[in-house]
């Protein structure tokens, strides 16, 4: 997936920072940033290099596009495999479907869930994706108990994707705290990916 | 300013026809007024180290000439209706304290309503008219002294996008309100022929300026230049600031740079400065002498960086 960025008439080091955060947030395959000047154009690529990111160049009219393929990346539309934390090492994803963990009682159901996340630390680096659909998108909006919890992980560089249209289905999209809003794709390239998928 | 008329006057010892980094009137035999203005925008998010930064960035043009800061005026442009009079405040005793510790004395100043805030001074000082040190006077076999490192540019634009630790943005503060002083004393002893301080244009950017329409060259040893820590990791990440590739621009045709010299150091080479140090163009045989004696005095970071040499006309040699 190809994320692009117009950075025209920004001054610096907004060019570079804007790159920074794209790449953090959606660590994409490609990444095309468009710049108006010189300068924009070097620190963006030299910063995209310092990624792992191969650099290419276009030019349209007085402006530089500046495209960065990440070093791996397989030539189709699915997320690439990102540079740097996980490579060499097992990718385990956590499929969360449910609000509770268990059947039987709620109560208990969401103490097991409260629980199971703030254990779900101790995977350590193999922690790769959290992912929330139906009813576990429910844990990520405001007011849900394992808010902190989930933004602790995510502090720690997990990336935790929400289901965009559960979220709208349940009408939550604007309450979500935590977490990127996802699409169908997105769960299923990560679940490809994954060397294991744990469902809750 | 191409095309406007300046009228010349015999007392004017440096002035526009010769710009320097200030202006320089002969009084009488004994004695010379420099005169020197500088103010900008914050450079740092503290009002009063900005102040304290804005203070010792006009005081130091004087230093470079050579000479003693005696006056100084404010200059203030302020939002009053954004910003509280408390930030005016503390940018103002920033300014004092700094003043103070010049032994300057701040005899008024001007204030304006603006939509930016700036800040900085109008300096008066003193020199001896046989005196006054010219970025023009060097000669060959000069030897070229550096009283502060490199890197402010990049730093500042890394703590502008909130990229800098704690640790550098207070390091930098400090090295840009650092007073140029006690290196101008000190010099005052030694047999130095030339002297400007490095900001805008960067080390080579104002090195260019002393060679520009003179026979002479410099050869620069890049592993000795002084170069504030961070600065190349951040260079590397891309916040190189945009004056620093206007510099390199302007100035590239002059300076030669040989394989050993990569890129990002090529960039800090290149870096505006904010408030730097002054460089020395110090004859050759006393230049161990004064780089011990401004070690020794409070400049513990001057460094010999390199040496004007007789020729190709104009060219500055980095290894």
């Amino acid at each position: 997936m190809t994320k692009t960025l117009d950075c025209r008439g920004l001054a610096c080091p907004a060019p570079v920072l804007q790159t920074k955060e794209i790449i953090e947030r959606h660590r994409p395959g490609e990444v095309r940033v468009i710049v108006d000047n010189e300068a924009a154009k070097q620190n963006v690529s030299r910063f995209l290099g310092t990624q792992h990111f191969e650099i290419s160049f276009e030019e349209e009219g007085a402006d530089f596009h500046v495209i960065g393929t990440a070093s791996g990346a397989p030539l189709s539309d699915a997320t690439a495999e990102e540079p740097g934390t996980h490579q060499g090492k097992k990718k385990i994803m956590v499929m969360v479907s449910t609000d509770r963990m268990g059947h039987g009682d709620d109560e208990l159901g969401l103490k097991l869930m409260v629980s199971f996340l703030k254990t779900l630390k101790e995977m350590g680096d193999e922690l790769w994706r959290l992912v929330f659909v139906n009813n576990g998108v429910k844990l990520t909006i405001s007011d849900s108990e394992v808010l902190p919890i989930l933004k602790g992980l995510e502090q720690e560089g997990i990336y935790i994707l929400v289901c965009g249209t559960c979220l709208t289905h349940f009408d939550l999209l604007e309450q979500k705290q935590v977490g990127e809003t996802t699409n169908m794709l997105d769960i299923v390239t990560a679940m490809q990916l994954a060397d294991k998928v744990i469902n809750l | 300013m191409c095309g406007l008329e300046f009228p010349t006057n015999a007392n004017v010892i440096v002035g526009l026809q010769r710009a320097d980094d200030a202006g320089v009137y002969r009084v009488n035999d004994e004695l010379a007024l420099i005169q020197t203005v500088d103010f900008f925008t914050p450079i740092v998010d503290d009002p009063y180290w900005f102040g304290q930064i804005a203070a010792a960035n006009a005081l130091s043009d004087v230093y470079a000439m050579g000479g003693i800061p005696k006056t100084a005026m404010n200059l203030v442009a302020f939002p009053l209706k954004d910003m509280d009079m408390t930030v005016l405040r503390q940018i103002i005793q920033g300014g004092l304290d700094k003043m103070t510790e010049a032994s300057v004395v701040l005899v008024g100043g001007h204030s304006i309503e603006d939509t930016e805030l700036k800040y900085g001074l109008s300096v008066t000082g003193f020199i001896h008219p046989d005196r006054v040190l010219t970025k023009k006077g060097l000669l060959a076999g000069d030897s070229l002294i550096l009283t502060k490192p490199l890197g402010t540019g990049i730093i500042n634009t890394a703590i502008k996008g909130g990229l800098a630790s704690g640790e550098t943005v207070e390091g930098v503060t400090r090295l840009m309100a650092q007073l140029n002083k006690d290196a101008a004393e000190i010099m005052e002893r030694y047999p130095v022929h030339a002297c400007t301080d490095i900001t805008g244009f960067g080390l080579l950017g104002h090195l260019a300026e002393m060679l520009a329409e003179s026979s002479l060259s410099m050869r620069l040893s890049s592993r000795t230049i002084p170069v504030i820590q961070g600065t190349l990791e951040y260079a590397a990440m891309g916040l190189v600031p945009a004056g620093t590739f206007k510099n390199r621009e302007y100035r590239e045709c002059m300076v030669e740079f040989s394989s050993s010299v990569d890129r990002l150091m090529q960039d800090v080479l290149f870096d505006a400065q904010t408030s730097g140090g002054l460089l020395i163009c110090v004859d050759g045989k006393k230049a161990e002498g004064l780089l011990e004696a401004l070690q020794n005095g409070g400049v513990p970071e001057a460094t010999l960086i390199g040496e004007v040499i007789p020729g190709p006309a104009g060219k500055i040699v980095v290894d």
